[in-house]
Formats: structure tokens, sequence, C-alpha cells
């Protein structure tokens, strides 16, 4: 077997197995899907008159139009720690111990894990698109759409995923990776993941409008409520691929200092 | 297969001081010591996951730092602490590892079988490891760390907090394995007993550094004699019993408390000379006797102390 062919079967493998450990564990998925899919239904209920009543709200047929790829960033961000603090458990427990003394490919480590990363965030984009149109939701850009919002959220889940396993390295603690979890959370409530830009006002409409997460969530929302350009697609795309690009090389130097000096 | 293998931490602190150690393959090789003497920094080295401060260290032929993926090809490890994830089930790891070993599907599967009906996990194969017991997760971490016939194996503490029965069928899979498939065993532990019963060789580091090396029987030998072990009583002091017995013999320091402890190559014919220079010097005593050499009182020669945290290391 050629190298990469080994490789790629043992990211399959360990990607696999992140996969069915999180499925297995209820902590590890049930608060990606619970918070974003209460708070979409509260935000749809608490707001359902806001659209064309309030100015500055974009025309949508329903508010849940509008939330639901909040919904699914929010999803794909508590996931990702979930994963980040499932790697730091593997460092922790010396799963990874066994991993670096076994002649699994340096890469294979971390492709596993960003691999089950991504096929969460994916899994989670569809889930959340199936909800909403079970309530009356309807993606204006049909088919194409719903491949951008889920391209766009499978690279979030890879820069997200990439952060977590950056993050474990550096503190070694699933703990501390759990604990940086209000932080990303207060990124996306700065962010027009909820709410659209323009009904913010002051300096929070200046953060917002500085957050990455703003652009790549309005990127998936044309798609969603129309309005959506091939350059609209492709901005989102690109910012959700150049975080991920940022994270996972960041990821990967650390995990190749730590392996070089060794633990 | 290593020489003057040196791990420096930060602030020149050495875990590991100029460890020199040449292994024959087909052995059972026992690395005994205290807790923080150096073992698992040793192993960890020898098992690439951490690179010498500066030395060589060959293991199964090959550098552990300039070819470290043939030497993770040919070496099993089961490190202290069982590292085994507790929401997989024990077939589904042993086939994970053995996809990570590069085997095929249907070997992984076979192999994952043959090791659980030989390690006697057949029940337990499709639970999940969190409901397995301390004994069943070390077998399965045996059964893991075997998954592509490994030429050697590395064992670090295998029986740490295992009960004795479990310590003891552990023992018998390590003994089988080297004498059926003549794996090459490594492993580290701080019981006396279990370097004694399994390894055919032994060496002792405290500090760093290797203080004897040897077969159980030769390092036995070396302290010769049995040790005489008197505890003083009713108002004599252990230095009363340490004048009457330095007449028998070589003190050993940090022998019996309360008392002290002699080498006495009298052997127990010569006890009843003893106990009549201990009545004749008016000394009184509680305890008195004589017991063969143990790996204990080599450790004692070579360090001054007891090894601590040893089961045994009161007898």
């Amino acid at each position: 077997m050629s190298h990469t062919a080994l490789a790629t079967r043992q990211t399959a493998a360990l990607a696999w197995r992140s996969i069915i450990t999180t499925m297995r564990l209820p902590q590890a998925w049930f608060p990606a899907l619970f918070f974003p899919l209460v708070l979409m239904a509260i935000f749809t209920a608490s707001f359902g008159g806001a659209p064309g009543n309030i100015p500055g709200f974009p025309p949508v047929r329903g508010f849940l139009d509008f939330a639901v790829c909040g919904a699914i960033i929010q999803g794909v961000l508590i996931a990702g720690t979930s994963a980040g603090a499932a790697f730091a458990t593997d460092i922790e427990n010396g799963f990874f111990d066994r991993l670096v003394a076994s002649p699994t490919s340096r890469v294979a480590i971390l492709t596993g894990r960003l691999g089950a990363s991504i096929a969460l965030g994916v899994a989670m984009a569809l889930l959340f698109i199936g909800i909403a149109a079970m309530f009356g939701a309807q993606v204006d850009g049909g088919v194409m759409g719903i491949i951008v919002v889920v391209i766009i959220a499978a690279l979030f889940a890879a820069a997200v995923g990439g952060l977590g396993v950056y993050l474990a390295i550096r503190t070694g603690s699933s703990e501390a990776v759990q604990g940086t979890f209000p932080l990303f959370f207060a990124l996306l409530f700065f962010s027009s993941a909820f709410f659209p830009l323009d009904t913010m006002v002051g300096w929070y409409h200046t953060v917002a409008a500085a957050n990455p997460i703003t652009y790549l969530v309005e990127a998936m929302r044309d798609e969603v409520i129309g309005g959506a350009t091939v350059g609209t697609a492709l901005s989102g795309i690109g910012i959700a691929l150049g975080l991920a690009c940022i994270t996972v090389g960041a990821s990967a130097v650390t995990l190749r200092r730590s392996l070089r000096v060794g633990s | 297969m290593t020489r003057d293998l040196v791990r420096e931490y930060k602030g020149g602190i050495r875990a590991v001081d100029e460890v020199s150690l040449s292994i024959e393959s087909g052995g059972i090789f026992g690395f005994l010591g205290p807790n923080g003497a150096g073992k698992s920094t040793i192993v960890r080295m020898l098992t690439t996951l951490l690179r010498p401060t500066s030395g060589t260290a060959i293991v199964a032929g090959y550098d552990v730092v300039k070819e470290p993926d043939a030497v993770r090809r040919r070496i099993g490890v089961a490190l202290q602490d069982a590292a085994i994830d507790p929401y997989m089930t024990g077939r589904e790891l042993l086939r994970l590892q053995g996809v990570l070993h590069g085997l095929r599907r249907a070997e992984c599967r076979g192999r994952a079988d043959v090791l659980l009906g030989r390690l006697d996990l057949e029940d337990a194969a499709d639970r999940r490891v969190a409901t397995y017991s301390g004994g069943m997760r070390r077998r399965l971490d045996l059964a893991l760390s075997l998954v592509h016939e490994p030429v050697v194996l590395f064992l670090d503490e295998p029986t740490t907090g295992l009960d004795p029965v479990s310590r003891v069928t552990l023992w018998e899979e390590v003994r089988r394995l080297n004498r059926e498939h003549g794996t090459t065993v490594f492993l580290t532990t701080q019981y006396l007993e279990e370097a004694d019963q399994l390894a055919d060789r032994v060496a002792i580091i405290d500090g760093g550094r290797i203080v004897a090396d040897g077969s159980p029987a030769e390092l036995k030998a070396q302290i010769g004699f049995p040790m005489l072990s008197v505890v003083a009583a009713d108002g004599s002091t252990a230095d009363d019993v340490r004048r009457v017995l330095a007449g028998f013999g070589e003190i050993v320091p940090g022998g019996r408390e309360g008392g002290a402890s002699v080498r006495f190559p009298g052997g127990s014919a010569a006890m009843a000379d003893a106990v009549r220079a201990l009545d004749i010097a008016g000394v009184r005593f509680a305890e008195i006797d004589l017991a063969e050499p143990t790996l204990d009182d080599v450790f004692l020669a070579s360090t001054g102390r007891h090894l601590e945290g040893g089961d045994d290391a009161a007898a």
C-alpha cells in the first residue's frame, strides 16, 4: 500500500472513530443541536413580525428563513468546541500517545479529526435546513443554494475544528478547550448571525461589521432568503476557506512542533 | 539497545542520566525502580514518543531518532494507565488499531478475533470499554499492542493497580507471548515480585541511573548472604542491637526499623550464636528473622533505600 493510500485509510478510520464516539456521547452532540434549534424557535416566535416592520430588516418571507443559517453556524461552533475538547481528552488519557507510537501518518492524526468535524458540519447543515423546511422555510437558491450553504458550513466546521485542535495541543486540557466556548459564543452574538447588520446601532454595529462570521452567515443566508449571486457565494466560501486555512495551518504547525519536541 | 541515553528537562534536570543498556532479543527484560526513577521516560524515548537530549537508542534494529517509523512498525506499546477510548467496544478498537498499522480489512477482523479469544475478552468484545473492569482494560490494552505482531513489546507498569488475580493472568499471557511468539518484552515495574517472577533479566534504576543489572538470581547472588534482622524491645535500643549484630557481618544500611539488619554469612545454623550474643550483651529483642536475599535487598544494597511504593517493600 502506498504511503498516501495508507494515510487516507488511517484518516477515514480515525474520522469514523471520532464520529461514532461523538454520536455515543450525548453531551457531545446534544448541545450542538439543542441550543441552536431552541434559539431559532424562540427568535422565530419572538420576531416573527420583524421582517417588513423593522427598518433595515431584509425582505424575507418569514423569520425562520432568516434564522436558519445562524443556527447552523452556532451548531457548528458548539460541535467544534466539543471536538477540540475530545482531541484534548485523547492527549490527556494517552490515546494520542498510542497513535504517535504507531506508524499512523502524522497528517492522518489531524485530518482524521478534521474530517469528522466536516462530516458532522455537513450533516448538521442538512438537518437544520430540513427541520426549518418542515416549519415552512424555503431555500430560494434551490439545490445550488443548499450546496453553497453546506460548503460554507463544512469549511467553517474545518476552521473551528482546526482551532479546537490548536487549542487542545497548546493547553493539553479538555477543560481549558471547553472553557474557551463562551468566547466563541460572544463572537457569534457580535455578528449578524441572529439579526441583520442594518438594524444594529453604535459600536455593536461596528463590531459586527468587522466580524468575519457576519459575512460568512450572510453569504449563506442570501442563498436561503434570496439575493445571492455568484459573487456573494464565492466571498462566503472564500472567507470560510481563509479561516480554515489559518486555523488548520496553525494546528498543523503546533502538532508538528509538539511531536518534534516530544511531550 | 541504548547507549549513553540522556533526557534533560528544562532547568537541567536529568530524568535519565547516561543510561546504556543492551538487551538481547527474545527475552523478558524487567526495569525495576521507584516512581520518578526515569523508567517511563526511557520507555517514552524507546517508543519514539520523546526525543533523547543526547545519546542513541536502537530498537528492533532501527534508530529511534533517525528511523522512527521503522521502529513504530515493529514495536507494540502499552503505556501506563491503559489509554483506551471508553465509548468504543473492544472489537472496534482492535480493528481501528489494525487499520492504523496498515493491515488489510480481513486481517484486521481476523487479528481482532484471535486476540479477543486469546485474552479472554470474547464475551465483552462488543461492549463499550467503559463497562470493563481494570483487569479487562489491561488485557485489551495488551491486545491492542499486539495487533500487528510486534517484535518488541513495551509494557509500562502493566499491572499497577491491578488485583493479584488479574496480575497473574497478565503475567501468564506475557510469558506465553514470549515463549510461543518469541516476542521480546521490555517491561517496567515498581513491583519486586513482578520483576522477580516475570523477567529473565532485571535492571534496577534509581534517580535516572542504572544501579544494578543482571538476572534475578545473579543479582541476589551478589548480595550473597541472607539477611538477619532483629527488632529491639523492652528498653533496649536499635543501637544496642546494631552493636551486637555488627560482630556477625556487614550491617545493612537502612535495615529493619526499630532494630538492625546484618548480612549473615552463618545462615540459619549460626542463628543460635546471634541469639546467645544478644542475650550475653543483655539486649532485649522482640523479633528475629532470617530472610533469603530478595530484589528489594538488591535495591537496598544499591541505593541505600527500600523500594518505595513496592507492594512487598516493607517485608
